[in-house]
């Protein structure tokens, strides 16, 4: 979440709301990104194995991104509001593994929930760490939907630079070393 | 009973290990970057080009989930199309090695690399593909591998 490195408590679970999976939604993302009978048309996925119409994973995933996104800007506001300087997440490396156990059909209301399971130092970013995060969807039945085990970045709050980091950094920007350093790190 | 949206395609017993799928190439443009993340991943890095400039990224960079999604798109039309294919079992090990900027051209390989049957739908197998995706300055943006379900021959159907 949007807090720095060193307050991020591991199994501490987030509820990221729900989402209610529309049948004109899924087939608008399917025509987009996964065009398959039975994501886009109502009629041939009566013949498919789950027998109607069922949401691309792809598409799940990235709802479950954006109720994450939200969440992350919604920690940010409250820990302004509460006049504490938010942390700061950096891009994602990669995702270690995604399921998708059971199919999402138009009604389908999904909820979405986050745990950080794992946290370390980077060993490439001085700076920052790693978190790893499982997102997971239940639907309304319990039945689970969606699992995914991401990896974030973190920022950390207490992090001092070693003069010699900051000694290689300044020498990356100087002409012909610069490309050298930067190619061997 | 054939099913008649897979008829006349490659059903799993088709497929071999080690086959190549040549996927293609598309082109992001900023206005496929900015509807995606306004729906999907609403960072200012992905919305607006001062604040993109600003971050990391260094520029407009599309999300990577969109990355992921136009791979997927990529493989339907130079594979799903032909396949009897039905829907995304799994993915592993997805990285994102670089940010994919407004006007960048993406593609590349996707190679079979498992062909298993699966253990909850009978009449399926699945197929693992490695992608193996990269930007017009061969620059490497994507990498996983991703497993689908295939309908096996049904009883009857020609070899």
């Amino acid at each position: 979440m949007t807090r720095w490195f060193e307050d991020i408590v591991l199994d501490e679970v987030f509820s990221l709301g729900s989402h209610n999976f529309e049948a004109d939604d899924m087939v608008r993302f399917a025509a987009l990104y996964d065009p398959q009978s039975l994501h886009t048309d109502r009629e041939a996925a009566q013949h498919s194995q789950f027998g109607g119409l069922v949401a691309s994973g792809w598409h799940i995933a990235s709802v479950a991104h954006r109720k994450m996104v939200d969440a992350l800007f919604a920690e940010e506001e409250r820990l302004r509001t509460l006049g504490h300087e938010p942390g700061l997440s950096g891009p994602s490396p990669g995702v270690n593994s995604m399921d998708f156990p059971a199919p999402v059909r138009p009604g389908d209301v999904v909820s979405f929930r986050l745990v950080v399971t794992n946290k370390r130092h980077s060993n490439t970013i001085p700076g920052w760490g790693l978190l790893f995060n499982r997102l997971t969807g239940t639907n309304e039945q319990g039945q689970l939907v969606y699992e995914a085990n991401l990896v974030g970045f973190s920022k950390l709050r207490d992090y001092r630079m070693p003069w010699w980091q900051k000694l290689l950094q300044a020498l990356t920007r100087v002409p012909i070393i610069g490309p050298l350093l930067a190619r061997r790190a | 009973m054939t099913n008649p949206a897979t008829d006349d395609r490659r059903y799993w017993e088709d497929l071999r290990l080690g086959e190549v799928i040549e996927l293609g190439r598309t082109t992001l443009t900023r206005e496929m970057i900015t509807s995606f993340a306004r729906e999907f991943d609403p960072f200012p890095f992905h919305l607006d080009e001062s604040a993109a400039k600003a971050s990391l990224l260094g520029g407009l960079a599309a999300s990577g989930w969109q990355t992921g999604a136009l791979c997927l798109r990529l493989l339907a039309d130079s594979f799903l199309v032909t396949t009897a294919s039905a829907g995304i079992v799994r993915v592993r090990n997805l990285k994102w090695k670089n940010p994919v900027m407004v006007g960048d051209d993406i593609g590349g390989t996707a190679t079979i690399t498992e062909l298993s049957r699966s253990e909850h739908h009978p009449q399926f197998g699945v197929l693992a593909l490695d992608f193996d995706v990269s930007n017009q300055r061969r620059l490497p943006v994507l990498l996983m591998r991703l497993s689908v379900l295939v309908a096996e021959r049904p009883v009857g159907a020609l070899a």
